[in-house]
């Protein structure tokens, strides 16, 4: 071998360990700062490829069949017509819940306050599941906060960069959640699947016991217990249950449809209980009377 | 020499425009990924040490950009890492690659491209392209293999290998237009792209 090549090799090979031994804090501030070189790049492409894609469809609205168009619009006034329902039902319920609020003094139970964010894009990378969001840590964001939507859990933040995060799916194996399935008793780790990388991959319980006689279709929710996600959050329904060597794992179906978000709430979490009270209220998914709407935006 | 460090800013160019780069969900959200095909095209046309630097640089901002980070438990022994474990899970890093593994990555296949030098010197860029496909396409294994030696059981679901298959084809669709780049850069700057592995000298002639 030359000598030219030896030395790089050496340096090349010193340089490999520097980087291997370098303290996380200090990846951490170049990863903030490369996200925030690129963030102008990666803002003009979600915004290019929005255009052209709006473009796309109005293409091929134009070319729609009318009779197609008939039906559809025959099916949604059907489908507004049963909303209406649901919401006058809706109405009722929340006036008696709040009635009964008053009686008993009920205080709010949130304890946490949100924040709203605009999906900037979906990462195309190698193995991982991410999101890249609008907001960052000057919008008082923190790594490894919460983010859900109206649906449902849909995963946590990673990197951080001023007004820019990405958001680790709850699709993606490296986002797991301590959960519960409602009735019962069986609690266990919930994870995505590895290279889960399907528009609605199913997601994977585990270390629930061999006995479990799950039904299929209960919901599946976070237990509060894992360190990050708060209690009462929905994940997804029960698809099917699998016995394994030693424990029972259940296949649970995502209730948020990830190829589909655009708006996204990021949990504040609070630390005393004085600060929760001007918190707004819990989404869809964490308490059920309130909508996503109340969210600071 | 005007030839490098214009090929490096190309390579730090290719981030940004990664950013442009959409990806296909019908594929399983694979795309052209377009500054490791940059380094497998530019190991070609560098000398050993330039292919090193460009891997360093390559690999280095890859993971900065690309691999997800979350908080890490603190612990300093086993007892509490099983204590901390048990009690926070949600917070436990499994099986996470860390950053600058790709760099060690992107070196052994600059290593292994390099011996298409000669056919690249004379023009012919078929092989190369093939080769750039194959080795995108190892990447992408050998990253995976990775992760499953991390966190366990060996599964290999379909959309792996539509997603390989598909960046794969990617990149050597993309590979010519780089090589034509390339070639158009060492015209413009007189830079001649040869292969000296083998040189024969004889002295006195």
């Amino acid at each position: 071998m030359k000598k030219r090549n030896l030395l790089a090799l050496i340096l090349f090979i010193a340089t490999v360990v520097a980087v291997f031994m370098m303290d996380t804090r200090i990846t951490r501030k170049i990863q903030g700062q490369v996200l925030s070189l690129l963030s102008p790049f990666t803002h003009a492409g979600s915004s290019l490829e929005k255009t052209v894609l709006a473009k796309l469809e109005d293409n091929n609205a134009s070319q729609l069949n009318p009779i197609d168009l008939k039906r559809d619009l025959d099916a949604m006034q059907i489908e507004v017509e049963s909303l209406r329902i649901v919401s006058q039902k809706y109405q009722q319920t929340l006036e008696e819940n709040n009635r009964l609020r008053e009686i008993i003094e009920f205080k709010k139970v949130s304890p946490f306050k949100m924040n709203a964010a605009r999906v900037v894009k979906r990462v195309s990378s190698t193995w991982w599941n991410t999101l890249i969001i609008d907001k960052g840590s000057l919008d008082n964001l923190a790594t490894d906060a919460p983010v859900i939507s109206a649906s449902g859990l849909i995963g946590k933040t990673g990197k951080m960069e001023s007004h820019m995060a990405e958001v680790i799916l709850l699709t993606d194996e490296m986002c797991r959640v301590s959960a519960k399935v409602e009735g019962t008793l069986e609690q266990g780790i919930l994870s995505g699947e590895r290279a889960g990388l399907e528009l609605r991959s199913d997601l994977r319980l585990r270390f629930l016991s061999r006995d479990a006689n799950l039904i299929p279709g209960t919901r599946v929710i976070s237990t509060g217990e894992g360190g990050i996600f708060p209690a009462g959050l929905l994940i997804g329904k029960v698809k099917r249950f699998e016995n394994k060597d030693i424990t029972g794992e259940a296949i649970v179906e995502p209730a948020v449809d990830f190829s589909a978000i655009d708006h996204v709430f990021v949990v504040v979490m609070q630390e005393d209980e004085e600060a929760s009270t001007d918190a707004p209220a819990a989404p869809a998914a964490a308490q059920p009377t309130a909508t996503p709407g109340s969210a600071n935006k | 020499m005007v030839f490098y460090p214009v090929t490096l800013l190309l390579m730090l160019s290719t981030f940004a425009v990664q950013e442009f780069i959409p990806g296909i969900p019908m594929a399983h959200y694979a795309t052209l990924l377009l500054p490791p095909v940059f380094f497998f095209c530019a190991a070609v046309a560098v000398p050993f040490p330039m292919m090193l630097l460009l891997s360093l640089v390559t690999g280095f901002l890859w993971d900065i950009r690309h691999l997800p980070t979350s908080q890490t438990l603190k612990q300093s022994g086993a007892g509490e890492l099983l204590k901390s474990t048990l009690a926070e899970p949600e917070r436990l890093n499994v099986g996470g690659l860390g950053i600058g593994y790709s760099i060690l990555i992107f070196a052994l296949l600059g290593i292994f491209l390099q011996g298409v030098r000669p056919l690249f010197k004379r023009g012919r860029v078929e092989l190369p392209v093939i080769m750039v496909g194959i080795t995108t396409c190892l990447w992408l294994m050998l990253e995976y293999l990775t992760i499953t030696l991390l966190r366990g059981s060996l599964i290999f679901p379909p959309a792996l290998w539509t997603k390989l298959v598909t960046d794969a084809l990617l990149a050597m669709l993309a590979a010519p237009l780089i090589f034509l780049l390339l070639y158009s850069l060492a015209g413009v700057s007189r830079y001649e792209i040869k292969y000296d592995g083998l040189r024969y000298t004889l002295d006195g002639l």
